[in-house]
């Protein structure tokens, strides 16, 4: 069962001045419990559509439908909301706020959502617990290495219980064993929680994990697949 | 949670907020001393004004204010004295024979207005009699004698028991005189009021006046400043303006009224100005602590944080930044008012300054708690108008461009 469709979507920055066509007509569709790796040159329009798939970004043309709704017709203020319940991000540099810990962090999401504090007590010390960090609760940003951090951003990006999470270039900032870290860590929320990613990504490592890889050229989808074992 | 980040958010750049909190600090501590004194000054010279020159209240025959003619006397002083004495919220009455005259000694002489007084009813109104720096308030009844101020002194070039000539008209409008000998010497913190006024005693000036039992002045003394209003309608009402003028320290020192009416406005214009002042630094502040974490507010708007609550967000951040600087400039305030006003701030360097214009050398600021309040009000509002700017340019961003910069 599809959970987004991407309909002939394309993204023109500057259409007045100097026209820079970011995506063009991309048709997409992504099933729940995915683990989709979007790969592709730097500039290929990667990030631009995991705007669009996010509700970051309208786009020029098309439409992005998120179970049955389309993002255009949503104001702005719908967006914000919607992203809020049903997406999660997971940004390159990780992007948690400085002045909260671990578990604040996780619970800031929760309570934006206006849960119950038993809840997000609760849901963040598990989902922490979940990414390995049940002895870093309490521990601000600046304590945690890049790697953990990520970890506690993936706690986070969970913890809306949203449709799917978006990552954008997530693992580009680790060294390799905490890719690898991150990686069986994502892995196993898919397997065993159906959690759906989606991610950009130059990182072998990442693309060669990925269930199914989806190839950009200059805006343009050139090859959406599943990949095989050991391929 | 809005507000826990709010307040950490001020103590990631440490020394930028230190120094905010420092310049808000400094500015209201400044602002609110100045006032204090100010306050300490205004209300000084109305005490002084009203303890040794007018008291609270004066009943006068009508006319005679304007050109002090003592043929214009209160014909009825006994029941007025009476009546006056007898009317809630009034401490103290006493009856002046005055007059204006002449004082001359062997080496020159100067204009007076002389106050013939009852001491024993006098002391109750006036604390001319604390203000003696030499000899005494007319302690052993003698004769002839006559209070002057130490200016007046030094005018004539007398001393204690001096003898100084006063000349003045009486009833009838011839010239008499009569010498007297000092018998004390006083000084108020009004120059003005020292170089004018010599004290006599009643008996003695109805004696060279040759008029008995009477009275062209009635001083009343109100148990509070505030009891004066009531007691000057009910003396009026029962007084007819057309015969007798019942004027209070505001129609008898216009000036010291206005004082005393502009102060707030006064206060609260320095406080406006500072507080203007540290706005636009508040401003500042803020403006390069959104503008260093854009991405971090881009992130917020696209994980799903409200347009609403990122307003908020800033806003607190403002206010607990301006009320941190503002709780640390009335704490210090509030204690050196308390400290300075008990003791007073020793101004004698300028003492003659400052006593040309009817104010003591010694200072002691004073401020209503209830004027704390109403600054934290000022500081919050202040905030709040410095947050609008940046919080609004906070809200412009779009949340792709502040991510990917």
């Amino acid at each position: 069962m599809s959970i987004i469709n991407v309909i002939g979507v394309g993204k023109v920055y500057n259409p007045e001045t100097i026209p820079v066509h970011a995506l063009t007509a991309v048709n997409l569709e992504f099933r729940k419990g995915e683990f989709t790796a979007i790969v592709g040159p730097s500039g290929c329009g990667k990030t631009t559509l995991l705007n669009m798939i996010g509700g970051l970004d309208y786009p020029t043309s098309g439409n992005v439908i998120i179970n049955d709704t389309d993002l255009s017709t949503l104001t702005s203020k719908q967006l914000i909301r919607f992203r809020l319940h049903n997406i999660g991000f997971v940004f390159q540099d990780y992007s948690l706020l400085p002045v909260l810990t671990a578990r604040e962090n996780t619970e800031f999401i929760m309570q934006l959502q206006k849960r119950s504090k038993k809840e997000y007590r609760e849901r963040s010390t598990a989902l922490l617990t979940e990414v390995g960090l049940a002895d870093r609760l309490d521990t601000f940003p600046r304590k945690l290495s890049g790697g953990q951090q990520q970890r506690v951003a993936v706690a986070r990006a969970l913890a809306a219980k949203p449709q799917f999470v978006l990552a954008d270039e997530p693992t580009a900032n680790l060294d390799s064993r905490s890719t690898t870290e991150l990686l069986d860590i994502m892995l196993r929320l898919n397997r065993e929680e159906h959690i759906t990613f989606i991610f950009s990504t130059h990182d072998q490592r990442v693309i060669e994990k990925a269930r199914r890889v989806i190839r950009l050229e200059d805006g343009k989808v050139i090859q959406s697949g599943e990949m095989k074992e050991g391929q | 949670m809005i507000a826990a980040i709010s307040w950490r958010n001020i103590w990631r750049n440490k020394w930028r907020s230190i120094v905010i909190i420092m310049a808000i600090t400094a500015g209201l501590t400044g602002g609110i001393f100045t006032v204090a004194i100010y306050n300490g000054l205004a209300e000084q010279k109305l005490r002084t004004a009203i303890d040794t020159q007018t008291a609270h209240l004066q009943m006068h025959a009508s006319g005679f204010q304007e050109n002090m003619d003592i043929r214009l006397y209160l014909h009825d002083a006994d029941r007025m004295l009476a009546v006056a004495g007898a009317q809630p919220g009034v401490q103290a009455v006493a009856g002046r024979l005055i007059a204006t005259g002449m004082a001359a000694s062997a080496n020159s002489n100067i204009g007076i207005r002389l106050n013939g007084i009852v001491p024993e009813k006098e002391k109750a109104i006036s604390t001319i009699y604390q203000s003696l720096v030499e000899g005494d308030y007319f302690q052993n009844e003698k004769r002839n004698q006559v209070l002057i101020s130490s200016r007046t002194a030094k005018k004539l070039k007398v001393g204690l028991n001096g003898k100084v000539v006063v000349t003045l008209q009486d009833l009838n409008g011839d010239i008499v005189g009569a010498a007297f000998r000092v018998g004390g010497i006083f000084k108020t913190t009004h120059t003005g009021f020292d170089e004018t006024n010599v004290f006599v005693l009643k008996r003695d000036l109805e004696r060279i006046l040759s008029m008995d039992g009477i009275v062209n002045e009635i001083a009343i003394r109100a148990s509070d400043i505030e009891a004066v209003p009531g007691v000057q309608r009910r003396l009026q009402e029962t007084f007819p303006p057309k015969e007798t003028q019942v004027e209070s320290w505001r129609e008898l020192q216009p000036e010291l009224a206005y004082i005393n009416d502009v102060t707030w406005q006064v206060n609260y214009l320095i406080l406006v100005i500072i507080l203007l002042a540290l706005a636009f630094g508040i401003l500042n502040t803020m403006l390069m602590a959104i503008f260093e974490r854009v991405r971090e507010i881009g992130v917020l708007m696209a994980v799903g944080m409200s347009k609403a609550r990122i307003f908020s967000m800033i806003i607190l951040e403002t206010v607990f930044l301006s009320l941190t600087g503002a709780a640390l400039g009335m704490v210090i305030s509030a204690w050196l008012v308390s400290t300075l006003g008990t003791s007073g701030i020793d101004l004698s360097a300028f003492a003659q300054g400052l006593e040309a214009f009817g104010y003591s050398s010694m200072i002691y600021p004073q401020l209503e708690p209830l004027f704390y309040l109403t600054l934290a009000c000022m500081v919050v509002i202040a905030a709040l108008l410095s947050s609008l700017y940046p919080a609004y340019k906070a809200l412009e961003l779009n949340p792709v461009e502040a991510i990917h910069g």
